[in-house]
This record gives structure tokens, sequence and C-alpha cells, in this order.
């Protein structure tokens, strides 16, 4: 990979490419698990980009989804008479926007804390978040928001949302590879590491971590903007969801916590289970999903990549050793 | 010795196999042969987890005990000249919109018509939106909220009216009241439903010529309202209407009567109509009034069930969990896509759509009319009010279904012996 | 002056409740660093057992609580040596996301058991309340409020004076030292996590004659700890005593002076607040190692 160093986004480009044409071989059912899937990973990813690379795992990032979803209805519902063409990019942009600007106020502070008190701290923000949206009547949280239908004409609108999730996702992964590979990546991955260190050596350690932290919540809320649109009607309980805060985190403990792919693996896997696998058993869902964690928790604390690198770890280590 | 054990224990398996698969080979030919039947798939999501868990159930089992019924007791129903018995095919939608679109999604896929409808109007929505684009009639009794009667959707029809037009009703019987009443305050919860039903109360109250002294607003799941009936004491309405789910009901009811705060008539939308909530109450529920769109006394007829009484009974062969109307009301539903597919002759779900549209049938649960935007027709479907009085939950008002006058106004708490 | 006195008085009637809803969760973060994101269903597992011995038994529910505690402390001790002590061994996230998976079963085990209608514990001195003075209170709540003050004085001394406690504080301050003056940590962690299981039922009895509960309320009663444990500070009794005091002062003053449907908001604002002021609460972490 590293004579390449092109090889990576060229397969993900590739891999986009041959899941666009999913929605023609697959059954609607199928493409709306993958609309599901591919926007898991895609927030799974620009959550890594914090939780991941920097060590800062946020347990309420579901907060941008809702502000951004938020800020884009009730900005797109203001200006409805505009041309259909131009509601999507409206409201990314002010979704975006909005995620910006939370982010940057908050980061200031929120980012002095560590570990377990950043988590906290972030799922108290998403519940302040979550309650002003609901309990501001201007805010529409309880009442609930309609979208406007944004599916060009002649196209089937489960398609359409798969393909913008699809284009979303892959532009997550890229600049989280783009990230990963700049010298902004390695001083992220450092304050992971050992952040007094890494200050100590010079890391701009302040300044990056809250470029990550923004990029990360605006990313996210530019997904949660299209996921307002796929469900059409949202009110604060569609989209500032605890369940969503904490599988984010899941996504990345059952793919591998601070790779690059890892999100993207565990959030594939994840959707398929609970959505595919457990759908058939009614009353068992919770109890499973629960039992998936336990499991994954004892046996692979690593995620699927971590157990993947420590049995080619082992593989490396039993064949050098000398034969019985 | 562990040699002959594991051949021992696979002989036993195999010969276990050989019994199994001669027992699956033979099944097919031990089912009686009888007379052709088709099935008519009727598909839905119900929360059975999550919030809106205690509410799905009994939806759910309305559904179930509508579904035996037809299928074990009347062995099928006849349209347009076939017999068909019906296939429930529901599934647990955990009170997650997401969840829920994507497996309605997949039963569309799998060739389902026709929808039975989620409770919780954030549920309904989108999945009436779904089922709208792929045309197919969804007939629900857990959406109330006018969003969901006002987007121009055609397939999509309600057993309630709109949550701004529930409260005609209410506002006629306390008109009825001796000596009338004048003031009167709201509380409600801060959720879809909740909030459009208190505006469909004030909006009626005001037209019946009440005066409004306060309105107040609860969180969703409020633990302590001791503030807001502070304020009551302090104002004195003559009516106090709570617009919110039972188990909130319960903690404000519950309230009043430990800081002895005491209004004319107490009327709670959602509470009193459940044998726990007056249990949980005891002589503290007499004189409560309550919306209830059923009743095991309602005096309709019905071609399946017969009448209300007759339902009770069925349900009770099926389920110990005490009934509610919920339950009626979603047994409504099945019987009123067979009364739809009866008129239209057809299982074709345009054809049965505008047979739905035009409907105009009977049934033990009420008179099943739509208004032209889906939801049910305001006098006809509109709810009753009951009190409780002795004990036993009576009907009120309107006066042709009425089981017993309205008791006004309600004595202190403490003075109920 | 009487609305803000009842106010007061409510506020503080509530807040002893919320008090003793979090000691437990505040002990284990103290002593084990774990976060306990099972407590919700461990107060709730509290509330269902009180509801089945008070109708089978026929006795006032605030008795049950010896023998919920006795449950609870079992079920807490082998639940945690058997499973979460695997977790706190591989990594420090693990343990969350462990606790936070046996809550989802949890969940649904009690679904299927007692179905996910709303219960509430209804005693028989449910609806009389007295005045002192101004200011109305309601029997229930003072009758709870009380309880909870006993058994946190309770649980202060057994930290303060037993031999438990000081084991269990040793611990909690060096963890290596405790060791190797023989303290059998695994056990220990073990216990602690028994008592504040206990506890934890305790308040659930409390909480389930005071308000209609279901399966579903969990999270509720987790995050509320988690803002209390904030507030007041980690490891002690009298933390958790102040934090639930001003999360309770807070809430009816939200409630009556800003709108009744706010003071989720203020809970919330106050715990971000907080942990960006005094990220160790206003008592501090109670078991900060000695110099």
């Amino acid at each position: 990979m590293k004579q390449y160093p092109w090889a990576v986004p060229a397969i993900i480009v590739v891999c986009a490419i041959v899941l666009a044409a999913g929605p023609l071989v697959l059954p609607p059912f199928y493409v709306r698990v993958g609309q599901l899937m591919l926007y898991s990973s895609g927030l799974a990813v620009a959550w890594a980009i914090l939780g991941g690379f920097a060590g800062y795992g946020s347990f309420g990032h579901a907060a941008f989804i809702g502000v951004g979803a938020f800020a884009a209805g009730l900005v797109e519902e203001r200006f409805s008479s505009l041309p259909t063409p131009l509601l999507l990019p409206l409201g990314l942009i002010v979704g975006g926007l909005a995620c910006a600007v939370l982010s940057a106020a908050v980061a200031y502070p929120i980012l002095r804390l560590r570990g377990t008190f950043f988590a906290i701290a972030m799922l108290g923000v998403c519940h302040v978040c979550a309650e002003l949206n609901n309990n501001l009547d201007v805010l529409q949280g309880s009442l609930g928001l309609n979208f406007p239908a944004i599916t060009p004409t002649g196209w089937d609108p489960a398609n359409f949302f798969y393909q913008l999730y699809l284009a979303a996702g892959t532009i997550v992964l890229l600049i989280a590879w783009q990230i990963r590979r700049s010298r902004f990546g390695a001083g992220l991955l450092s304050i992971r590491e050992d952040e007094d260190t890494a200050r100590m050596l010079g890391v701009p350690t302040e300044r990056y971590k809250r470029i990550a932290f923004v990029v990360s919540a605006v990313l996210t809320g530019l997904l949660g903007v299209i996921y307002g649109h796929s469900l059409g009607y949202i009110t604060t309980d569609s989209v500032y969801r605890d369940d969503t805060n904490l599988s984010l985190v899941v996504y990345s403990l059952l793919g591998g916590m601070g790779t690059l792919f890892g999100p993207v693996i565990g959030a594939f896997m994840l959707v398929f289970i609970t959505q595919v696998v457990l759908a058939r058993l009614l009353d068992f869902h919770l109890f499973a999903t629960g039992l998936l964690l336990v499991v994954l928790v004892l046996a692979a604390p690593g995620g699927v990549l971590g157990f993947v690198r420590s049995y080619r770890l082992r593989r490396r280590s039993t064949a050098a050793a000398p034969a019985e | 010795m562990v040699h002959s054990k594991k051949a021992t224990r696979r002989r036993v398996m195999a010969n276990f196999g050989v019994a199994l698969g001669a027992a699956a080979l033979g099944a097919p030919a031990i089912r009686p042969a009888h007379a052709q039947v088709k099935t008519l798939v009727i598909g839905g999501s119900v929360p059975l987890t999550g919030a809106a868990a205690e509410t799905g159930l009994n939806v759910n089992n309305g559904y179930i005990t509508a579904v035996s019924y037809i299928n074990d007791v009347l062995g099928g129903v006849e349209i347009a000249g076939e017999k068909y018995k019906i296939d429930l095919k529901l599934f647990d939608d955990a009170s997650d919109p997401a969840r829920a679109t994507t497996l309605i999604q997949r039963q569309i896929d799998e060739g389902t018509n026709f929808f039975l409808g989620s409770f919780g109007s954030n549920i309904v929505l989108p999945t009436a939106a779904i089922t709208e684009r792929a045309k197919k009639p969804m007939v629900q009794t857990g959406g109330g909220s006018d969003a969901i009667f006002t987007r121009g959707y055609k397939f999509v029809f309600g057993m309630f009216p709109r949550a701004t037009r529930q409260f005609a009703a209410t506002a006629a019987m306390f008109k009825s009241l001796q000596p009338l009443p004048s003031t009167y305050s709201v509380i409600w919860t801060n959720d879809a439903f909740s909030k459009t039903a208190a505006e469909g109360v004030r909006l009626s109250c005001d037209a019946a010529g009440f005066k409004r002294i306060d309105g107040y607003e609860l969180p969703a799941k409020p633990t302590d309202v001791s503030s807001v009936l502070g304020s009551v004491r302090a104002t004195t309405p003559d009516l106090l209407v709570c617009v919110m789910h039972d188990q909130n009901s319960l903690l404000v009811a519950r309230q009043m009567v430990a800081t002895n705060t005491n209004v004319k008539l107490l009327f709670q939308g959602l509470g009193p109509q459940l044998a726990s909530f007056r249990e949980a109450l005891g002589k503290h529920s007499e004189y409560l009034c309550c919306s209830t769109y059923w009743d095991e006394n309602v005096p309709f007829k019905d071609k399946f069930f017969g009448d209300s009484k007759k339902f009770v009974e069925y349900y009770k062969t099926k389920f110990t969990r005490p009934i509610a109307y919920h339950v009626a009301g979603a047994a409504a539903c099945i019987e009123t896509y067979i009364l739809a597919m009866q008129a239209a002759k057809s299982t074709n779900p345009e054809a049965v759509r505008d047979a739905l549209a035009a409907a105009n049938y009977e049934t033990f649960y009420s008179r099943i009319k739509f208004t032209p935007e889906g939801d049910g027709d305001e006098l006809l479907m509109g709810g009753m009010i009951g009190q409780v009085q002795k004990g036993k939950l009576e009907i009120v008002f309107p006066a042709a279904a009425a089981s017993a006058k309205p008791l006004y106004p309600a004595p202190d708490w403490d003075k109920k012996a | 002056m009487n609305l803000i006195a009842q106010t007061l008085a409510d506020g503080l009637v509530l807040g002893g409740i919320y008090a003793l809803a979090a000691v437990g969760f505040s002990l284990i973060f103290g002593v084990l660093h774990v976060i306990n994101l099972s407590h919700g269903i461990l107060v709730l597992l509290g509330a269902y057992l009180a509801l089945i011995f008070s109708t089978t038994l026929h006795i006032d529910p605030l008795l049950t609580m010896p023998m919920v505690m006795v449950v609870l402390f079992a079920v807490g001790y082998v639940y945690q040596r058997f499973l979460i002590q695997q977790a706190v061994d591989r990594s420090p996230l693990g343990s969350m996301l462990l606790t936070f998976g046996v809550a989802l079963m949890l969940q649904n085990i009690m679904i299927w058991v007692f179905s996910p209608d709303m219960r509430n514990i209804t005693p028989t001195y449910a609806f009389t309340s007295f005045k002192l003075g101004p200011i109305a209170f309601d029997a229930v709540r003072v009758s709870c409020l009380l309880a909870s003050l006993v058994l946190l004085s309770c649980l202060a001394a057994l930290l303060k004076f037993s031999p438990l406690g000081r084991v269990i504080r040793a611990t909690a301050q060096q963890t290596l030292a405790a060791r190797l003056c023989g303290v059998n940590v695994r056990h220990v962690y073990a216990l602690t996590f028994a008592v504040s299981a206990a506890f934890a039922g305790a308040a659930g009895i409390v909480i389930g004659i005071i308000l209609p509960f279901s399966p579903a309320d969990e999270g509720t009663w987790t995050l509320n700890a988690f803002v209390v444990v904030v507030l007041g500070g980690v490891g002690s009794p009298a933390g958790a005593l102040i934090g639930g005091l001003l999360l309770g002062i807070v809430s009816t003053l939200t409630a009556q002076y800003i709108g009744p449907s706010f003071p989720n908001v203020t809970m919330f604002l106050l715990l971000v607040l907080l942990l960006l002021v005094r990220p160790q609460g206003l008592l501090g972490n109670a078991f900060a190692p000695s110099r």
C-alpha cells in the first residue's frame, strides 16, 4: 500500500461504483437496508475522525444529526417556494453551517475534558440540544417537521436516497483517508497515544482537536440532513436517539477502533445483523443485540480488524518459531 | 470404550435424523385435504418494545383476536365468491420509525397489499408515506395527529378523527352539565399527539363558550407536577382537562389527591378507561371523566362477532390481559378491510381503497365512515365520554349511547367515600 | 414567599430520592472506575421485585426493602465477579459497552416476564398529605425521603466505620498497595458492586411507589445517576446527597419559574456546565489518592 498511495482511494471509488449498481439488482427491501448500511458507515467514519483517530470518543454525536436535520428542515420549510433541485443543497449548507457553529462554540470548553468525562459531557450536550429542540415551539421538535420531497421525478425515492448516501459516505471516507495520511492525521494519532507528550513535542494539540471536532460534527450533520429528507417527517425522538449515540461507538469497536475501514465494517455488520437477521425475531432483538455486545467485548475487544491483526501476528510468530 | 460411545451417539443421531426426515416427508400427506382456500396477507408493524409498547400490545392483541376469530371460528371469509383466510404478518418496530420503514418496505416487496398501522404518529407518518407511494391501503388505529391527514394521502385511513377534532364530544358534554361550568384549564405533555389534542381542546371548548384560564405544558415524561398543581389551586378552574397518556394521567391524579387540589370536574383523556388505573386510584377514581371510543355495552351490531359482548367473550378465551378500547379499534380495522373487500368484490388494492373511501359500515366497534382526508368521521367515530361511577366506567355522553347520567360537580378528594 | 418555600420543599423531597437512586452508581465509579450503564435496569429490577413481594406477601412495599436488597446483593456480586471483571481487564470502554449490553438483555427479559405495561406500587398511605405551617407535603414522597436518608447514612457509616468499608476505601485509593497488603481486590470489587446493586434496588422500591414505571424507563435512571454524580462528586454518599438535592431543587425551581417542560434542559445544562468547571463534582472524588 505504501508504494501506491493512490490505491486506497481508487479502491474506494471502484467499490462505490460497484455499489451504485446495487439498486438495479436488489429488491427494494435490500436497497433500504443498503441505505441504512451506507448511512451508518458514513456516520461511523465521521465519528471515528474524532473518536478513533484522536481518541476522543464522543457519546453524543446524535446531537449533530439532530441539529443538522432540524436546521435544514426549518429553513427549507421557510423557503419552500424555491425550485426543488435547490432545496437539498440549501439544506446541506444550512445544516452543515449550524453544526459548524455549534461544534465551534462547544469545542473550546468541552475538549478540555478527556476520556469518560468527555464522553459524558457530549452526552449531556446531546440531551441539552434535544430538550431545547423539543421545548422551544419555534423549533417544532415535539410537533414534528415535514421535509419537502426532493426526489427528481421518475426516480424511485429508495434508489435516489441510496445513491445520495453512497455519494455522501464515499466523500466522508475519502476525507477520512486524506486526514489519516496527512500531518494533521498523524497529529491526531499522537494525541490518542499520549496527548501530553505530543504537546511537549510541539504538536498543536488544541488546534488539531478543535479542527477534528468541527470536521466530525459537520460531516455528521450533513448525513443528518439527508436522513431527515429520507424519513420525510421527523420529531425529536427520530434523530436525537441514545441508541444512535451508542451505536456509533459500537461500530468502531466492532470493526476496529482507530482504523479507517473498521467503522465501515462494523456498521455494515451491525446493520445487517439487526435489520436482516433479527428482523425475523420479533421479541428477541433487544436481547440479541445486548448479547452481541457482551460477546464482542469479552471475545474481541479490538473489533474485527483487531482480531484479524492479532491472528496474523500469531500466525507470523508461530511460523517463525522453530519447529518442534 | 470411547470409540463405541461415539459410534452409538452417531447412530442415535442418524436414526433421529432419518425419523425427522420421514416425518417431514410424510407431513404433507398427513394434512387433511380441504377446499381451495386462498390466503389474504395483511402486513404492518406494531411497537412491542420501546416507549409505545403498552398500547402497542393492546393493538396487536386486537388484530390477533379478529384474525383468529375469522380464521378459526368462521372458517374464513368470502370475497367475490372465493373463500379467504387471513395471514397476519406483523413485526415489532421497537417504537423506531427507521426500523418500521425498512421492514414495511420489505413487506411491500414480498407482495403484501394491505397494511395496518403502528401506534404513535411519529411512526405512522413515515410508514404511511411508504405505503402511499406504493399505492397500498393502510387502515390504522394508532395515529391521530393532523399531520397524517393533511398531506393529501389517498390510501391512509384512521379510526379516529384527527387530533384537533377529537374534542367536539367533550365540549358538548361540558355544555350539558348543570350548573353550567364557566372556566377551564388544560394540561398536556410535550409530544406530537398531546400537543395537537390540547389544541383541539382549546378550539372546541372556546367555541362552546368556556373561558380558558391557563394551559400547562409538561415534559413528555413528567416526574413531578407539583408546581402546575400549585397554580391550579391558586386559579380554581371549574374544569381541568388533561391530555396525555395513561401513566402521566395517573401521576397527575395521585399528586392532585396528595396535594388536595380540587376541581369541579377532572377530565383525563387517557387513563380512567383502564381497570389498572381505577384500581390504583381506588375510591378516588370516582367522578373522573375520560374519552372512550368503545365499551362493551355499545349497541352496535356486527356480522362477524354479533356484538361487543361476544367480542369481549372471545377475546377473553385468548388473552388474560384486561381489554381496552384499542383492542376493539384494532379488530375493527381488520373488519373494515374485509367489509371493504366484500363491497368492492375484489382484493385489488386500488379497488379496496375506493371502497374504504366510500365506507359506511356498522361494526361492533362503531359505525365506520371516513372523511375525504381519511380520518374518522367526527360525529360517528368521535369519542364518547365515560365517567367512573361506583367503580365502573359508565358512558355518560352522547345521550343515545349513555348508560348513566353525568355526575357534576365532583366532591372533594377527601370526601369520596 | 410561600411559593418559594413550597418549591424548595418539593425540590428537597425529590432530591433525596434522586440521591438514593444515584449513590450506587457513584460508588462503582469511584471504586471500580467503571461506568455502569446497567444501573437503571437494576433500579427497575428492585421496583419489580418490590411489586411482586408486596402483592404476594401483603406487606407494605417499604418493608420489602431487606428482601429486595439481599436479592440484588447476590445478583450484583455474581454479575461483577464473573462478567464485568472480565471486561475491566480488557479495555476501559469495554465495561461501559458490556453493561449496556446486559442492560438491553435484562430489559428484554423484563418485557417478556412483566409485559411492557406501566406498573405502580400503591401503598395504603398513597393519598395522604400533611402540612408543616403553610407548606404541604405528600406523605408518600416524604416517607421515601426518610427511607433514602436512613439508607444513605447507613452506607456512609458502613464505609467509614466498618472493616469492609475500610477495605473498600483502601482499594479505591491505592489498588496496588491494597493488593500488597493482602486484599483480595476482585472480591472487594464484587462486594462493592453488590452493595451498590442493593442500593439501586432500594431506590427502585422508592421510585416504584412514587412514579409509574416500565422496562423502557431504565435509561432515565442511569442518566439521572450520571448527573447526580457529576454534580455532587464521586464515591461518597454525602456527594450523592448533595448532588441529588441540588438536582431536585433545580428541577422544581425550573418547573415553577421557567416552565414545567424545562427541568430536563436545566438538568443537562448543569451537567455540562459542571463538567467544564468542576468535573470531579462539588465534593470531589471521595477516594482521591492520599498524598
